[in-house]
């Protein structure tokens, strides 16, 4: 388990880290390494060149926006974002999400832009960026775009990031008043990957209706996706037990297509997606409720 | 005189382990040192056509690439490690593994080509340039199919996959089963498991031409056998090959002496080459090329009375050799013999036939088979008591042999050749403990009623199992004491974390009167010692531990005896206390170890007639037979009926393993047993597919329990002496996870309402999802 | 594994049978695949180069072998890659119905994956050949269109 020869690239700045993207062909971009390097080291990835971007620059800050949104650079570490106040204040769900996201060592090294980046449909923070509606800018030499969390995990580990792209910023929105959120995963051990999973934001008015629902689905399909059967289900409603456990049915049954493996047959993680939806929906209503004024 | 026999004695050797100072196999780097790694087969059976191996030998930095016809004469099959057990009747084919696959390939991760390069990094790219040409052959997994005629055999020259059949009895089974009130019959399935040692395999080698010899560090449980293989193989003599096995990070049985592809060739390859070379296994490889333990299919059958006394068992079972069989019979032996467990079963019934696969070698692997025995008794127990309409506990007490019956003879013949005889034991006092301790009666009467009302699904599981340990056939050890006062100890058996280094040590200081920090331990150094075979079977502390106390109580006869003459006092008369001799009543006159050992190696002065010089000793010992350890397991869990995980909530052990040494190390033993047997229950799985292929050959896909997946064990000690050694010790290493599969399920059973019938391991939730959904349906 | 499903195809029966029969078009219907040459009769090999999330550029031999024949109906064909990452081999039954929108496939493949994909990508391995199948499928319907277009047939 040693990797093949690849050439290393430790600039300074975004822009030779940009330059040696767009000019070698078949570079990667190591951030945290978390899942490159053991891929590396297994030989199913054998890049030609890595960028390491841990030197880079302006990349690693959190800031509230004025708005109480949050603004993330992409080499965030997991575990900045654990301990975050601001995290904690201003995106309460990403604090709820990172105790689950695999372990201590590996999170104190893995950043918020690579694991969005990965886009393992098993992963936490792509479902959660889903649920908070983000937005990620992507940086090429020639520009930057924004590209909403909806549009950008397109496929198995495939993103509509190019790969002459860093993320470089995540913004997430502000949490309109009476919003509740939680997430819950069901994995064999703390740290797995999740076997199914989900993080909602459900946004109530002052009557108790809920106005909005957003609901990020772990290992329930070959990409991070959105319920939005689910949701739709919920939006216009009271959260009542009954609709919340008929939004979770949704979910499992309509918006999930997930895969068999050795640890879940499709069957089983079809059912499991339900129950961890209909558990956060709980929790998030609960929430919401405690929200309103 | 106080005694270290039974005291929580800190471990001497863990501020080495602790602080990253103890020497492992990896830690060895010598100048010069060339690194290896193999081609492994992707295919788990096939013709091998070709192997090119042309561009890995130009690749810059590689220094050699060998296959099996660049080995020669040295290319042979391994030895048959453990013959096959003189059971009348015994069908037996050996087939051993090979250095390299040189016509076929007969499980994944089989080695056929070994590079040798300045770095693992260049000859891991090397092996990508190696081309196999493969004639694929159909795969051979399910044992019912292997034995079809049509079955692909995986040894072409034997008449089937049939590698052994095996007929034990006692008794009548069938007049047994004439006479029976209820006989309940089932088919139990156990899937196969890695050892999972947190430390890989490792072997580096150096051949010293000016001294010629080699010098070999190994992983090993077994040095000193490897060491006599390998100078049988290398033409050598035994005195010019070491083998030492430093500090091993858990053996668990793959370990022990198999001879492994990699474990002659680096050797052989370093002598050849004149360079000194390292291999390591890395942890994908060791899924593949490290041997595996467990698949086992039994149809089995209880006849009882309706009071629920045992009439007799009938069990008849296939076991997964995998693709050879060094090791011979002992797992499925082990099987056998253990099913009968703590109970009088006076008419028994036992067949089984082992079966090659094209899946990695079958060896002993901590609790060695006999996990599966106890398996396969408890099931048929646990539905046997819901028919008769008997407490499950009772019927248990109903049956258990009683004191007066020990030594007991099953009449059947174990591992180790002997008529399966236990030596000791007192069987419902533990039973009882274990449901004291767990609160059999209080859960039943208010802790689960309680629960079930609020909707909780919370189940209690106990399970009585017994272990042979402490198999010949014999360990030694020198006992020195050094004119430091250190008192020096070596033995053949090396170490895996069992705390040789304090248990021996104990015994030894016991002997001496030294304090048991005096007592350096050396292990697993053939250069140390020359005779013995190894830590297996639970036997370190009873056969070696026997045999450090021999030689410690020789060399107190000697010191005695020059204490005496220079102290002018009768041997009798002396006391040996705090590493000095004194004549009894007589403190103002006394000499110390050290002061002994200097005199009885003078510098002037003959040693007379009769007289060794020093103050050493050898002694063995070798037992007849292994001994009988027992124990009750007991477990609280909850089931989560929406996702079908399993929590612990409690988890006790009522242990009997004879005369403890040293209740800390024994704890230890269990608590680490129970994490074994936790994995192997509940998360540890091999899953092969039907092409042979191993599906989860990483820690991301075979799921160890982790700290979180283990509780702490509530455990309690019982002490039933063994009469088979002097200080009536027995063995505890593979206790913890013997019975872990049964209560498992029948916790589990407790748990749902008995709407589930669990009738294979491991379990997971995605098994006991489907279980649950049958049942409803 | 075994991989079956069906597939509209909108075409004539005849049309797409000599798309499945074109080494070329095979390529491009095999993600990843560099080149496929007619080695004899129906026979072809090439290269492919796999790249999906973490594995990159993971190289395979290929042959593909054409059996069975029973135009324009049905056909088998035989697949063989083998690469340092391991080895995929089997045979795919293919079946083709005409139906009033088109041209109906039915499709059921048996393969084995070996060595280090199948070792350490069970997680992932149904999804990726849901994906690949579903690429494939989608650029041999894109490139029957070209031709039904009059297009190139490169």
């Amino acid at each position: 388990m040693k990797p093949a020869p690849f050439v290393y690239f430790r600039p300074a700045s975004l822009d030779e880290a940009l330059a040696h993207l767009a000019e070698v062909e078949g570079a990667k971009v190591l951030a945290g390494g978390q899942s490159l390097v053991p891929a590396m080291n297994f030989r199913i990835a054998q890049p030609a060149a890595l960028v390491d971007i841990n030197r880079v620059a302006g990349l690693s800050s959190i800031e509230a926006r004025a708005d109480g949104g949050l603004r993330i650079g992409g080499l965030v570490r997991h575990r900045a974002l654990e301990t975050s106040a601001e995290v904690a204040r201003h995106a309460p769900l990403v604090a709820e999400a990172m105790p689950l996201v695999a372990h201590p060592p590996i999170r104190t090294r893995g950043t918020l832009g690579g694991s969005l980046a990965h886009a393992d449909p098993a992963a936490e923070l792509p479902a959660v960026m889903l649920a908070l509606d983000a937005t990620f800018t992507a940086v090429n030499r020639m520009r930057a775009r924004t590209i909403a969390a909806a549009d950008f995990f397109l496929g198995l580990y495939a993103t509509a990031l190019e790969p002459d792209e860093i993320l470089t910023d995540i913004a997430i929105p502000p949490l309109p008043r009476g919003a509740g959120w939680a997430i819950d995963e069901f994995a064999r051990r703390h740290g797995d990957y999740a076997l199914a999973g989900a993080a909602a934001i459900l946004v109530t008015d002052d009557r108790g209706t809920c106005t909005a629902a957003r609901i990020g689905l772990m290992s329930a399909h070959d990409r991070p996706v959105l319920a939005a059967q689910a949701a739709a289900r919920l939006v216009g409603h009271r959260l009542s037990p009954e609709a919340l456990a008929d939004a979770a049915d949704t979910a499992a049954a309509v918006d999930a297509d997930p895969s068999g493996d050795i640890h879940a047959s499709a069957d089983y993680r079809r059912h499991l997606v339900g129950v961890m939806v209909r558990r956060v929906l709980a929790r998030a209503a609960a929430r919401a409720s405690g929200a309103r004024p | 005189m106080a005694s270290y026999i039974g005291e929580r004695v800190r471990r001497n050797e863990d501020a080495r382990l602790l602080t990253g100072r103890a020497l492992f196999v990896d830690d060895v780097q010598l100048p010069g040192m060339a690194h290896v790694a193999f081609l492994r087969s992707d295919h788990a059976h096939g013709r091998l056509r070709g192997v090119d191996v042309e561009d890995a030998r130009r690749y810059p930095g590689v220094i050699a690439v060998f296959t099996a016809a660049d080995l020669g004469d040295f290319w042979q099959p391994g030895p048959l490690l453990v013959p096959p057990p003189p059971v009348p009747g015994l069908e037996f084919h050996a087939r051993t593994q090979v250095p390299l696959a040189r016509d076929k390939v007969r499980h994944v991760g089989e080695p056929i080509a070994m590079v040798v390069a300045e770095s693992r990094y260049v000859a891991e790219d090397a092996l990508a340039l190696i081309a196999v040409d493969v004639e694929p052959l159909g795969a051979v997994g399910d044992l019912e199919a292997a034995l079809l005629p049509d079955a692909p055999k995986v040894h072409d020259e034997l008449a089937s996959n049939l590698a052994a059949r095996v007929r034990q009895q006692k008794g009548d089974y069938d007049r047994a089963r004439a006479d029976a009130d209820l006989v309940v019959s089932r088919r139990f399935v156990y899937d196969r498991g890695a050892s999972a040692a947190i430390e890989n395999r490792a072997v580096a080698a150096a051949w010293d031409p000016k001294s010629e010899e080699l010098t070999i560090w190994d992983t090993t449980q077994a040095p000193i056998p490897i060491r006599n293989g390998l100078a049988r193989l290398l033409g050598l003599l035994e005195s010019q090959v070491n083998v030492i096995a430093p500090f091993v990070g858990g053996g668990f049985g793959p370990k022990i002496m198999m001879f492994y592809p990699e474990e002659v060739l680096v050797p052989w390859a370093a002598r050849r080459l004149g360079r000194p070379l390292k291999w390591t296994e890395d942890r994908h490889e060791n899924f593949g090329a490290t041997t595996q333990e467990r698949s086992q299919v039994h149809d089995a059958e209880i006849a009882l009375t309706r009071e629920g006394r045992i009439l007799g068992v009938r069990d008849v079972f296939l076991h997964d050799n995998g693709a050879y069989n060094a090791y011979g019979l002992t797992v499925p032996i082990n099987s056998q013999c253990t099913l009968l467990g703590m109970y009088r079963v006076p008419n028994y019934e036992s067949e089984f036939k082992a079966v090659f696969t094209t899946r990695t070698q079958v060896t002993p692997v901590r609790g060695a088979g006999r996990q599966h025995g106890v398996f396969v008794m408890e099931r048929l127990l646990d539905l046997a008591a819901r028919e008769l309409g008997i407490d499950r506990l009772e019927l248990r007490r109903r049956n258990l042999l009683s004191p007066d019956e020990f030594p007991h003879n099953h009449e059947i013949i174990f591992q180790d050749f002997a008529p399966l005889t236990y030596d000791s034991g007192d069987y419902l006092p533990a039973f009882d403990e274990a449901a004291a301790l767990i609160g059999y009666d209080r859960f039943y009467r208010e802790e689960q009623p309680r629960l079930r009302a609020e909707g909780r699904r919370v189940g209690l599981g106990i399970v009585g199992y017994v272990e042979g340990t402490g198999i010949g056939p014999y360990e030694g050890a020198r006992v020195t004491v050094e004119p430091s006062g250190l008192v020096r100890v070596a033995t053949g058996v090396g170490t895996q974390g069992q705390g040789h280094f304090t248990a021996f040590a104990q015994l030894v200081a016991d002997a001496l009167g030294v304090d048991v920090e005096q007592v350096r331990v050396v292990t697993g150094d053939t250069r140390e010692f020359h005779w013995g075979t190894g830590t297996f079977a639970s036997r370190g502390a009873v056969v070696a531990g026997t045999a450090c106390r021999s030689a410690a109580l020789a060399v107190r006869d000697k010191v005695v005896a020059l204490a005496a003459r220079l102290l002018d006092a009768a041997p009798e008369t002396i006391e040996l206390e705090g590493g000095r001799a004194r004549g009894r009543g007589r403190d103002d006159a006394s000499l110390s170890l050290g002061e002994l050992a200097a005199r009885a190696n003078p510098l002037r002065g003959a040693v007379t007639p009769g007289m060794e010089p020093g103050l050493e000793a050898t002694a063995y010992f070798g037992p007849d037979r292994g001994n009988t350890a027992n124990g009750v397991h007991a477990m609280i869990v909850e089931v989560d009926p929406e996702t079908a995980d399993v929590k612990i909530l409690r988890y006790v052990v009522v242990h009997d393993c004879g005369r403890l040494i040293n209740p800390l190390i024994v704890e230890g033993q269990i608590q680490g047993g129970v994490a074994h047997g936790i994995g192997n229950a509940f998360y540890e799985q091999l899953h092969y597919n039907e092409d042979g292929q191993l599906l989860n050959a990483s820690l991301m896909d075979y799921l160890l329990p982790v700290a979180t997946d283990v509780p702490d064990v509530e455990m309690a000690h019982r002490e039933t002496p063994s009469p088979f050694n002097p200080s009536g010790l027995k063995g505890v290493g593979e206790a913890g996870c013997i019975a872990t599969g049964a209560l498992f399920a029948q916790a589990v059973e407790d748990a749902l309402g008995h709407a589930v019938e669990i009738r294979g391991i491991p379990l997971s939730p995605d098994r006991l999802f489907h279980l649950m959904r049958e049942a409803r349906a | 594994m075994k991989v079956t499903g069906t597939f509209l195809f909108r075409g004539p029966r005849e049309a797409v049978w000599d798309l499945l029969q074109d080494p070329a078009v095979l390529a491009k219907a095999m993600p990843g695949a560099e080149r496929l040459e007619r080695t004899e009769g129906d026979r072809f090999e090439g290269s492919m180069k796999v790249s999906l999330g973490p594995v990159t550029a993971a190289r395979f031999t290929l042959v593909v072998e054409l059996a069975d024949k029973a135009a324009p109906e049905r056909f088998a064909m035989r697949i063989d890659s083998q690469g340092p990452l391991g080895f995929t081999r089997g045979k795919a039954l293919v079946e083709l119905t005409p139906v009033d929108e088109g041209t109906m496939m039915s499709y059921s493949s048996d393969l084995q994956i070996g060595g280090r994909i199948a070792a350490v990508g069970q997680r992932v391995i149904d999804m990726a050949a849901r994906m690949m199948t579903e690429k494939g499928l989608e650029s041999l319907q894109k490139e029957l269109d070209a031709r039904l277009a009059g297009g190139s047939r490169a």
